[in-house]
């Protein structure tokens, strides 16, 4: 299989501080792959990196068969964590812009600009200048003009952090048209759920260090032995109550319908099924699959240097916006 | 591998944005039409009658003998005559559009206007003082007394003349009493003159040497020059430094936006640091050429009006762009440099300062320069870069222009200074670009350097 991009060995420092060290990672051409790691972890230096705008103390860089990105800018599409724009040029103007520089002639670029556009709800922007826009056009604005020149490759960082849940939902309908299109695309984020969804692996970077590198589908497959899930047929105001009593039963949280049961060190799964499925009448009972949190609070224990537990989960979750550095 | 394509797309976006904004087109288009309106409006407002002055003059004639003749010199027509002869004395450098301005003045009505009342030669002065302090009249009627002793026209027993005296209420403009003591003082002449048996008229005559100008001479011809080098040497300073500042200060302002807003990340997804570096400096390249472009258009337009548009050495215009381009290009590239290494404007007016005197200096010298074109300081200075741009434009409108072989040499050494500050600036550009935080300072810039 072709890749498409790849570090290797990528070494790089800001004075004392190693914000990456000894990075490998590989992309086949047409995988969507996450890049998953709390703020600071050296995802956007590692993005940097790959784009040519930081360059490593030591290791390799190759992207789409070149040794750096300045060769084939024009076949990729950047969205930087930081992302600008003219606050005083008209959106239309700003987006023929780039696709300019990106080498696109200037009516091709302004036909897909439109489309796009149109796609993200921002049918009548094209003459409006940037500062008149909302953050969350904007935002959407920027995501055009990373993606209006047709790349073959789509790097994106925290494409979704700061978005407005209508955003969120319509870039993921883009960058899924974009994966059915066979780009390539690798974006970072530090909540988890989104990786989940998207990818199809997902590599995880703790203190610029990689301590995971796996296909989503593989992780799909493990099991949590320690956590049920169980949607109740008819749920009452009681099944909380009726389940948390059960032995072997930790703690019962309620989500979405159904609840998940966490089970007590050393218990059998089995024998809380059977009695929980005695008590209140399920119209699902599972093991729960290992979910990237857990994955990640696993890996990361014990060296998360006085971040507690529960900080992290709530960042991982995107439930706190954190600082990226 | 630079884009050339990238680079002039960059360019004309930089160039377009800069030259469509408010402040660019008032400060450097509207401005100077605004000036050139108001130069041209001036003279044709002082030629309105509202603004002459009529004082009231006294005169206690004690000799008996000054009377005529200070009536003559007080008439419109020898107020009118004395104007046009200093104005002459100043504007002689300036050749035959110099005649033109004086000329100009004899249609410019005298500022002043002076009615005689001649009193008893035994009037007392004292009482003549209360009429000029008159209550509620020294301000509306502007009033002023000469008295002129007997031993102002005639010798004393040393043989020398007494004077005579000005009484004036502190109302009195400056203007008037000045132009009262000149009429007073060349009535005196006369009087003594003719009491003497001597007509003034010729002395007046005799005493007077037209000034002429230095007619150069070559080995192959005469050729007489036009007298614009006292001030064109300065002129060209000036032009060189409104388009280097104009352009360089776009350029910094528009480096520093782009990093506080944070789109340069964006762009260099696109283009390289350097494409973007070389596309700003010459899009701004343009901005200070249009600025210069229009200063010179108008200075050209003024020197029409005038008809001495032959003062100018189409060659010298010529010499101020190319000139105009190597200043740019090494105060355009520091600039930029600066933009590039800090977040808020602020942070780059502090550090740009030592390059704004770098800028200053050079411009201030271009008078001197110009007077003394073969001077040590002159000599030198056109070979140092970045100031030799302004040394060698002064020398080379100078009346003495430096031999050939030094302007090449000086513009060599400007592309080798333009060169290396360019390649300093990228290394810094490309560094501090996405540096944020506190402002470098220079040991940082050179850090930087080295990184980049």
């Amino acid at each position: 299989m072709d890749t498409a991009l790849a570090l290797r060995g990528v070494d790089k420092s800001f004075g004392t501080q190693r914000a990456v060290a000894g990075l490998d990672l590989i992309i086949p051409k047409g995988e969507t792959c996450g890049v998953i790691g709390p703020s600071g972890a050296g995802k956007s230096t590692a993005i940097r990196i790959l784009m040519s705008i930081l360059f490593p103390d030591a290791g390799m860089v190759e992207v789409l068969g070149h040794r750096s990105a300045l060769d084939a800018k024009d076949r990729i599409g950047y969205l930087p964590e930081e992302r600008g724009v003219y606050r005083k040029m008209r959106v239309g103007a700003f987006l023929g812009y780039l696709a300019g520089l990106k080498g696109m002639s200037e009516q091709l670029a302004m036909k897909r600009a439109r489309e796009l556009l149109h796609h993200l709800g921002l049918e009548d922007v094209e003459k409006k200048k940037c500062e008149d826009l909302s953050k969350g056009m904007l935002q959407r604005v920027q995501f055009v003009g990373c993606i209006v020149h047709q790349p073959e490759l789509l790097i994106l960082d925290e494409p979704f952090s700061g978005l407005d849940p209508v955003s969120v939902r319509l870039l993921k309908e883009v960058i899924a048209a974009e994966r059915r299109r066979g780009t390539t695309i690798l974006f970072s984020t530090h909540v988890m759920a989104q990786a989940e969804e998207l990818c199809d692996r997902v590599v995880m970077i703790h203190k610029g260090r990689k301590v995971l590198d796996e296909p989503i589908a593989k992780l799909k497959r493990q099991y949590d032995t320690s956590r049920v899930l169980f949607e109740p047929l008819d749920p009452q105001p009681g099944d909380a109550e009726v389940l948390r009593g059960l032995p072997g039963v930790a703690t019962v949280t309620a989500r979405d319908g159904e609840y998940e049961l966490r089970l007590a060190a050393g218990t059998d799964p089995t024998v809380v099924i059977r009695e929980a499925a005695g008590r209140v009448l399920p119209a699902r009972v599972e093991i729960a699959r290992v979910r990237l949190e857990d994955m990640f609070v696993g890996i990361v224990k014990g060296e998360t240097g006085g971040e507690s537990e529960e900080t992290l989960r709530q960042h991982l979750q995107g439930l706190t916006a954190g600082e990226a550095k | 591998m630079i884009s050339f394509k990238r680079v002039g797309l960059v360019a004309k976006r930089d160039f377009l944005v800069t030259i469509s904004s408010k402040g660019f087109l008032f400060g450097v288009l509207v401005m100077p039409f605004i000036m050139a309106a108001l130069m041209f409006m001036i003279p044709k407002l002082m030629q309105r009658s509202g603004a002459q002055v009529a004082v009231e003059v006294a005169l206690i004639d004690q000799s008996r003998a000054v009377t005529e003749a200070l009536r003559q010199e007080l008439a419109p027509a020898a107020l009118t005559a004395r104007v046009v002869a200093s104005t002459r004395a100043v504007t002689e450098q300036l050749g035959p559009a110099g005649a033109k301005v004086a000329a100009t003045t004899a249609l410019v009505q005298p500022p002043v206007a002076f009615r005689l009342r001649e009193l008893a030669a035994d009037a007392t002065v004292d009482a003549e003082k209360r009429w000029l302090t008159e209550e509620g009249k020294q301000v509306r009627e502007r009033r002023a007394l000469v008295v002129v002793p007997e031993g102002a026209v005639t010798r004393a027993g040393n043989g020398a003349y007494g004077t005579y005296e000005l009484y004036a209420p502190k109302s009195l403009p400056q203007d008037a009493a000045s132009t009262l003591h000149s009429a007073v003082r060349q009535a005196l002449v006369a009087t003594r003159l003719r009491a003497t048996g001597i007509d003034p008229a010729l002395v007046i005559s005799a005493t007077r040497v037209e000034s002429a100008r230095t007619i150069e001479v070559y080995a192959d011809g005469t050729q007489q020059r036009a007298g614009l080098n006292v001030v064109l040497p300065f002129v060209m300073g000036i032009l060189l430094f409104m388009g280097v500042m104009t352009g360089g200060q776009a350029l910094m302002t528009s480096t520093v936006e782009e990093k506080s807003s944070r789109v340069v990340e964006v762009l260099l997804a696109a283009v390289s640091p350097l494409e973007l570096m070389w596309g700003k400096l010459l899009g701004q390249l343009g901005i200070g050429l249009v600025t210069m472009g229009v200063y010179v258009l108008l200075g050209l337009l003024a020197l029409l009006q005038f008809a001495a548009l032959g003062a100018i050495d189409p060659l010298l215009i010529l010499y101020l762009f190319v000139f105009f381009l190597m200043a740019y290009l090494v105060y355009g590239a520091l600039l930029q440099m600066i933009g590039a290494a800090v977040n808020q404007i602020a942070d780059a007016q502090s550090l740009q300062s030592p390059i704004i005197i770098l800028l200053l200096l050079p411009y201030m010298l271009t008078f001197v320069i110009g007077n003394q074109p073969d001077a040590p300081l002159a000599v030198i200075m056109s070979f140092i870069p970045p100031v030799n741009a302004f040394a060698m434009m002064a020398r080379l409108a100078s009346s003495s222009p430096p031999p050939f072989w030094q302007v090449l040499l000086s513009m060599l050494a400007s592309l080798v200074a333009a060169w290396v500050t360019v390649w300093f600036a990228a290394k810094v550009f490309r560094v501090g670009l996405l540096m944020h935080g506190k402002p470098p300072n220079l040991a940082t810039l050179f850090k930087w350097a080295r990184m980049g």
